[in-house]
Order: structure tokens, then C-alpha cells, then sequence
């Protein structure tokens, strides 16, 4: 879980201009700035938490994030954080099941402060389709790592679907016809966040799988 | 009502609701008009750039005189030129954007936006759309129009665009006579997520309503816990000085539906 938030954080840092472009051709131009600084913020309160499990990480992550970021992405991701770390509860380890429970309540969190729907142009149009991939591969036999990597390429393709769609939703919605051949910075901050999930789960389990060759190298 | 130019603005209305280019074919299912005719009057508008045709596809789109038609209309909107002043002081005083609004349809027009005075980067939000129900401009503004214009927007389709917006009949006729009764309108992330909007109505000399001013914000700055009452006196103010100034020197009136 902090493997994710720090990478979370360091591809914010990197996309923080090309964030900022996106919201400034149909937004008020912070979104980049923002999701910066909330998860600036975020790492450092993470780094200074002891051992605690990751549901409740996330749900630190979730409280830092309402508190620091304003706009409408303080509330929506806050909430995102906030309803998947209650998913997770106190489990210190979690099989794919549990995230992809996390993941649901999470989306049905955002979907309830913002009131979008899949084609709005919004965050929702890359989470939908991500979690849609993410159960879909799980129902088919996949692993963890295969789903993950699943709702990684579905967020991105959903990112890019919003390009010609016109905005229902937020302050894109106000340029009516002029939101459309735009990406929306939602949705590029969200299939950000499932490409470091794919990353974190692949790295974890490289980890453990070290590990585990060591300990067999040096004996029981 | 002279039917050729009755068509003609229809046209430009179709070209300026879509995002796509129309061809000859759509834009004559789309008005119930004969394909001959409709390219008739394209071409018109064309010699007049009010139109222009996509070389590649050979859809039409609108023209750039309209660009500049717009923009004249700003500059000669009157509500627009004398808030100038007004919503310049309010946006320092309350240290938040201000809007300038009015009612087209059922959505509010931004005629007037002064920026946040922070130095912070910011876009222009003249010539936003937004739905009457969803923002304070809109309350304000509809709390005080007459009984039959009221009924037909409160029937209206009402969007929910977060998941504060309000939706019902019931709740916005309610929302509508606290405006009445405070003398402002309240948005509390009804239309974007975060952000918050109070508003006063303006008044010409005839006591009619004509828009309103206000100010647009991030939600705990706006409403800490309900609007800050020096926040919705500043607001007041500006609305009483500007419907005085619209009024050519007569006191404004201010007349509630009943």
C-alpha cells in the first residue's frame, strides 16, 4: 500500500504540468497543482504513521486529502480514499477479492458526492471501466496481477475515450460544445493511479518472491 | 416574423448547439426543412461569415463573425458595463470571484467575471452556462420573476449535476422563498463539487429583475459554517448599488413573486 502511494505521488509530481494543461483547457487550471500538494501531503503523513494496516492508510490518505486539496478533487479522491480503506478494515494482508471490494466502494463513493455517470467526462469514465476489467479477470480465473494490469489498460483507455466526449459534469460542463476534444483531468489522475497500482502489485510480488529465493538459498 | 430569417436563426441556433459539424442532409431532418432550402440560406450566411464549410467533410460550422458579434454583445450589455465597478469592489472586499449573471432559457449567462484577487491562476468564466437551479446567480434571479415564469422553469427539467444539486419542485420552491425572505441565494456544491456561490438580484427602475452578482468560491472559505454575514452584507450591498445605478438614478424597487 505505501509502495502505491509513494508511486501515486512521484507520477503526480512528473504529470503535474501536463495535469494543469488538461484542467486549463476545460477546468480552472489546478487540478494538476492540486493532487501535487494533497499527495505531498499524503506521502509525508504515511511516512510518519507507525505500522498500520493499509485500510487504514488509505484511510489517512483519504482524511489528508479532503483536508489539504481543494476543488472538487479534495472530496472526490478523499472520499475514494476514505471508502476503500473502510473496505479494507484492519486486514494486514489482502487477496484480490477484498481490493476489488475496495475498489467498488470507492467508486460508489465518488459516484454519490459527484452524481456522475459513465460518459459525463469525468474521473468516472476511467474508474468504471477499470473496476469493470478488474472484476471481469478475476471472474475468468486471473490473478491479482493480471486484473490489476486489466484495470490499468481499461482506466487508460477510458481516459481517452473522454477526449470527444462533452462535459455533463463540473466546470468543463459550463463550455458545452468547447469541452469536447479535450482529455479530462479526472480521468487522467485516476488511470494514473491504476498504472501505479499495476506497478505496485508487480513490484511487491518481485519482493516477496526475492525473498523467498533467498531464504531458500540460505536454508530454513 | 419574417420566415427566411426565422430559418436562418435556427440554423445558427442547431450549428451552436453541437459539438459536430452538420451536414446539408441533418440540418434540413433536424429543422423539417427542405434540403434546397437549407442550402440556400447556408450559403447566405456564408457570404456573411456567419458560416463556414468544413473543406474536408463539407459540414458547416458557425462563422467567426460570430466571435465577433459576441463579443459586441458584451461590450454593449448594459448590466455588464456598469458592473464593472461594482463587482471590482465586491471581488476586493470579499477577497472571492465574483460572477455577474442572467437568465437565458433556463440556464444563467456569465456576462462578468472578476477574478479571485490572489494572483492565482485562474480562467475566464464570461460566457459560461449554467443551470438556473444549480447556482446562487440563478436562485436569485428566478426567486423574484413572475408567477408564470417561475412555474414554467420550476416544471422545467432539473439535472442533478453533484450530488447536493437540487432536483425537486418542492425543495427549490422552498430554496426560492428563503432567497426572498434573506435577500440573497445560497450554492452549497450544488453545481461543482467544492466550490460554493452567494448571490443578490439585481433590479432595473420598473422593479423587474435582471440578473444578479455574486460570488463563487471554494465551499469552506465561502460557507466556514453557513455564509459569513459581512460575506453576505458585502454581496447585498453591491446588488442594492448596482440596481440603483440600472435604475438611471431611480431608487430600485425590489418586487417578490407571489
Amino acid at each position: 500500500m505505501r509502495l502505491w502511494l509513494n508511486d501515486v505521488a512521484a507520477r503526480l509530481e512528473a504529470e503535474r504540468d501536463f495535469l494543469t494543461q488538461l484542467d486549463a483547457a476545460i477546468g480552472d487550471a489546478d487540478h494538476g497543482v492540486n493532487m501535487h500538494r494533497g499527495f505531498t501531503a499524503v506521502v509525508a503523513k504515511v511516512g510518519a504513521a507507525g505500522e498500520i494496516s493499509a485500510g487504514q492508510l488509505l484511510k489517512l490518505a483519504g482524511r489528508t486529502f479532503v483536508s489539504t486539496v481543494g476543488g472538487a478533487a479534495g472530496p472526490l479522491y478523499g472520499t475514494a480514499f476514505l471508502q476503500a480503506g473502510e473496505a479494507l478494515g484492519d486486514h494486514e494482508r489482502f487477496g484480490p477479492k477484498l481490493l476489488g471490494e475496495a475498489l467498488r466502494a470507492s467508486l460508489e463513493g465518488v459516484q454519490r458526492v459527484g452524481a456522475a455517470s459513465p460518459g459525463d467526462k469525468t474521473m468516472v469514465d476511467a474508474l468504471t471501466p477499470a473496476l469493470a476489467a478488474y472484476e471481469l479477470e478475476l471472474r475468468m480465473g486471473g490473478s491479482l496481477e493480471t486484473a490489476v494490469s486489466g484495470a490499468r489498460e481499461a482506466a487508460a483507455e477510458g481516459m481517452r475515450a473522454t477526449i470527444p466526449l462533452q462535459a455533463r459534469k463540473g466546470r468543463a460542463s459550463y463550455l458545452g460544445p468547447r469541452s469536447v476534444g479535450h482529455q479530462d483531468p479526472g480521468a487522467t489522475s485516476s488511470a494514473l493511479m491504476f498504472a501505479a497500482l499495476e506497478q505496485a502489485v508487480l513490484a511487491d510480488r518481485s519482493q516477496r518472491f526475492a525473498s523467498g529465493a533467498r531464504r531458500q538459498v540460505s536454508g530454513p | 416574423m419574417i420566415q427566411s430569417v426565422g430559418r436562418a436563426a435556427r440554423i445558427l441556433k442547431a450549428l451552436g448547439s453541437e459539438s459536430a459539424r452538420l451536414g446539408v442532409t441533418e440540418l434540413a431532418e433536424r429543422l423539417g426543412l427542405a434540403k434546397a432550402t437549407v442550402y440556400g440560406l447556408l450559403r447566405t450566411l456564408e457570404a456573411h461569415q456567419l458560416v463556414e464549410q468544413d473543406t474536408e467533410t463539407g459540414k458547416y460550422r458557425l462563422g467567426p463573425a460570430l466571435l465577433q458579434l459576441g463579443n459586441a454583445f458584451l461590450d454593449n450589455n448594459e448590466l455588464r458595463a456598469r458592473s464593472l465597478l461594482w463587482a471590482e469592489t465586491l471581488a476586493g472586499r470579499a477577497r472571492e470571484a465574483v460572477h455577474v449573471g442572467v437568465l437565458y432559457g433556463p440556464n444563467v449567462l456569465l456576462v462578468h467575471h472578476v477574478f479571485r484577487p490572489d494572483n492565482s491562476l485562474q480562467i475566464l468564466q464570461v460566457g459560461a452556462s449554467i443551470p438556473w437551479h444549480a447556482c446562487a446567480l440563478g436562485k436569485a434571479t428566478v426567486a423574484y420573476l413572475d408567477p408564470d415564469a417561475r412555474a414554467e422553469l420550476l416544471a422545467g427539467p432539473l439535472p442533478r449535476l453533484t450530488g447536493r444539486t437540487l432536483t425537486t419542485r418542492e425543495l427549490l420552491e422552498a430554496e426560492l422563498e428563503a432567497v426572498v425572505a434573506s435577500g440573497v441565494a445560497v450554492e452549497d456544491q450544488e453545481a461543482i463539487v467544492g466550490e460554493a456561490g452567494i448571490a443578490a438580484a439585481l433590479f432595473d427602475n420598473r422593479g423587474a429583475v435582471v440578473g444578479a452578482i455574486g460570488l463563487a468560491g471554494p465551499v469552506e472559505r465561502l460557507l466556514p459554517d453557513g455564509p459569513a454575514s459581512e460575506t453576505v452584507a458585502a454581496v447585498k450591498e453591491a446588488a442594492r448599488g448596482l440596481s440603483r445605478e440600472l435604475g438611471a438614478g431611480r431608487p430600485a424597487v425590489p418586487r417578490a413573486g407571489a
